[in-house]
């Protein structure tokens, strides 16, 4: 008898498969959505565990939810650890980063994309055959470079690699690309320079393009670290992930400390990705995304 | 001034000189060239010749650099601690792209079944991971999952009656935890790009293929996935790119001696650790050109698909 259920269910499914029913997309949003558990817990579990003890976090039996609620990790990292400090060194050093990045990747966009001048396509397909060198087999030299000029062990090391992005440049070229010549025209006949046209014409218009790439540069900026381990050595200047590592890595240790830091780095990202979050299903799919 | 676009459009088709494209050239695009040739100068253009010439010296930053021609190079070949770094550099693209890629069709394809809130809900979960701070995620599996006694993981598997796993502290494992932590890092976003591809599916072919009598699963062996090819090729081409250069997860989470230290690592080791500049910017010259050569190959024979 069970065997005619389960044909008899078969079939249906079959059917389904080709009419959709009604149950077939609840079935999926099930299945999907204890994946989707799956993927959010550990992060739960992250954020749970900051308001349990050391002791607590690692004694088997293991539990989700606190023997004992405490904030001791919370107060911990803000009064003993440099974690405040490296907070505002992350945010500001991000913050750079993301302003010069839009700018340098609209102006130069529009550059490319509208103007002439000798050597251009030269210019242009040199940026983007940068981006196929990686990183490490730059950081070395790269170094050298900045103990030359003076900028080891300053915000200013930091952000100079990151300040221009070849990809932003490119991506904005090809939207500036879709933006119809019309305009332009319109614009020098209203009387519109270059640059008024870069900013009363192009900006407005490439807007999405750029939420989406301000989002993804914010978030690697702020993932930074092998640069910033290598060129700073004084730890007031040191960012957040840097600090965090440190902090793991010291003797004894803290579980809390190291929670309750982890679950207030990941606050920047979770605003911003709450603040944006349409732009950001929409901007992957814009960019592709190497985050 | 005023004919600047209808010169830059003939200077497109060559028709000009270059001394009139010199004088036509607005000094906006001057100077953004200007600019950009200089700051690619210092932080490309220089750094990557250096890299080159370090390649060729002995150097220890201290005592003046020793030319050794190819010395370096051969080194490496010779190597065990580079040979093993590539392994595991090439064990690790291989095995995280081959599980994103299946695990992201696998839940992207009956994501497309879905439409408005209960699909954008899903991607948001799924997305979680992808933007919570690497740091984060690293310190999450090491010491809350991977905690061979007191950790998440191994309590799951005793409530399963499985045995428990060292996990990160054994060599053999070490790799295949970092594996699993990238893959769930990062699965989000070839999920999104892979239902991104699927939606751009006409629904008009998938509407013959019903038709024709064609379930969902024969729709997506002839239909989606064959179109789908682009957007995977997309995926595989950046994640090669960023797999082999991670470097914190493998600094951050390495296992037992050298069982997880990849080329990333063995380079970092080799410039700011022991000091062997030379040596290390040869390995990190071999690094970049076996990028450039897996990148062109599969460029290349995704052009080749194209074309039938």
């Amino acid at each position: 008898m069970s065997t005619t259920t389960s044909t008899r269910n078969r079939q249906e499914t079959a059917s389904t498969w080709r009419s959709p029913g009604k149950w077939l997309p609840v079935a999926i949003f099930v299945v999907l959505g204890i994946v989707a558990i799956a993927m959010v817990y550990p992060f739960l579990w992250l954020v749970i565990s900051s308001f349990k003890t050391s002791a607590d976090i690692v004694t088997p039996p293991v539990q989700f939810f606190p023997r004992r609620w405490t904030f001791e990790g919370y107060r911990y990292v803000w009064e003993q650890t440099s974690l405040p400090r490296a907070y505002l060194n992350s945010v500001v050093l991000s913050a750079a980063i993301v302003i010069s990045v839009l700018f340098t990747s609209s102006l130069g966009g529009f550059v490319f994309a509208r103007l002439d001048f000798p050597g251009r396509d030269a210019i242009f397909y040199f940026i983007l055959a940068t981006t196929m060198v990686p990183f490490i087999t730059l950081f070395i030299p790269l170094y050298l470079v900045m103990q030359h000029i003076g900028l080891v062990n300053t915000y200013w090391g930091v952000w100079l690699p990151a300040a221009v992005s070849s990809f932003g440049i490119f991506l904005c070229r090809q939207f500036i690309y879709g933006v119809p010549q019309d305009l332009y025209d319109a614009g020098k006949m209203d009387g519109c320079g270059d640059w008024a046209n870069y900013v009363r014409i192009t900006l407005p218009l490439i807007k999405p393009v750029l939420a989406a790439q301000a989002i993804f540069s914010f978030l690697s900026s702020f993932n930074l670290y092998l640069w910033p381990l290598v060129i700073l050595h004084d730890q007031q200047l040191y960012t957040l992930p840097l600090i965090l590592a440190q902090i793991s890595q010291t003797q004894g240790i803290n579980y809390e400390a190291m929670m309750t830091g982890s679950v207030l780095t990941s606050i920047p990202s979770l605003v911003v990705f709450i603040i944006f979050q349409r732009n950001f299903v929409r901007g992957i799919a814009l960019t592709g995304l190497k985050a | 001034m005023s004919n600047q676009f209808a010169a830059s459009r003939s200077a497109v088709r060559g028709k000009d000189l270059p001394g009139r494209r010199w004088r036509k050239a607005s000094p906006l695009a001057l100077g953004v060239a200007l600019i950009l040739v200089l700051f690619y100068s210092i932080i490309f253009v220089i750094p990557f010749g250096v890299s080159i010439w370090l390649s060729f010296q002995n150097w220890d930053f201290i005592d003046n650099p020793v030319y050794v021609g190819l010395a370096n190079y051969g080194q490496a070949l010779a190597d065990p601690s580079f040979l093993h770094a590539l392994r595991v550099t090439v064990e690790f693209s291989v095995a995280e792209i081959f599980l994103a890629v299946v695990l992201a069709l696998l839940v992207a394809l009956p994501l497309s079944r879905l439409k408005g809130a209960p699909q954008q809900v899903l991607l948001l979960a799924y997305y979680l991971p992808v933007i919570m701070p690497v740091i984060v995620s690293i310190l999450l599996w090491e010491w809350l999952l991977y905690l061979p006694s007191g950790g998440v993981l191994n309590a799951l598997l005793q409530n399963l009656g499985l045995p428990t796993q060292p996990f990160l502290n054994s060599p053999t494992e070490a790799l295949w935890c970092i594996i699993v932590m990238v893959v769930w890092s990062y699965l989000g976003n070839s999920i999104v790009l892979s239902l991104a591809g699927i939606n751009d599916v006409p629904e008009s072919l998938l509407e013959a293929a019903r038709l024709d009598g064609a379930g969902f699963v024969q729709q997506c062996r002839f239909i989606i996935l064959p179109l789908l090819q682009p957007v995977l090729v997309y995926i595989v081409v950046t994640s090669v790119i960023g797999t082999v250069q991670m470097f914190e997860q493998f600094f951050l989470m390495s296992g037992p001696g050298n069982s997880t230290r990849n080329l990333a690592v063995y380079t970092y080791q080799l410039g700011f650790q022991s000091l062997n500049l030379g040596y290390g910017a040869a390995v990190s010259l071999i690094m970049f050109l076996m990028l450039l050569i897996a990148t062109v190959f599969q460029v290349r024979r995704f052009q080749q698909s194209l074309t039938y």
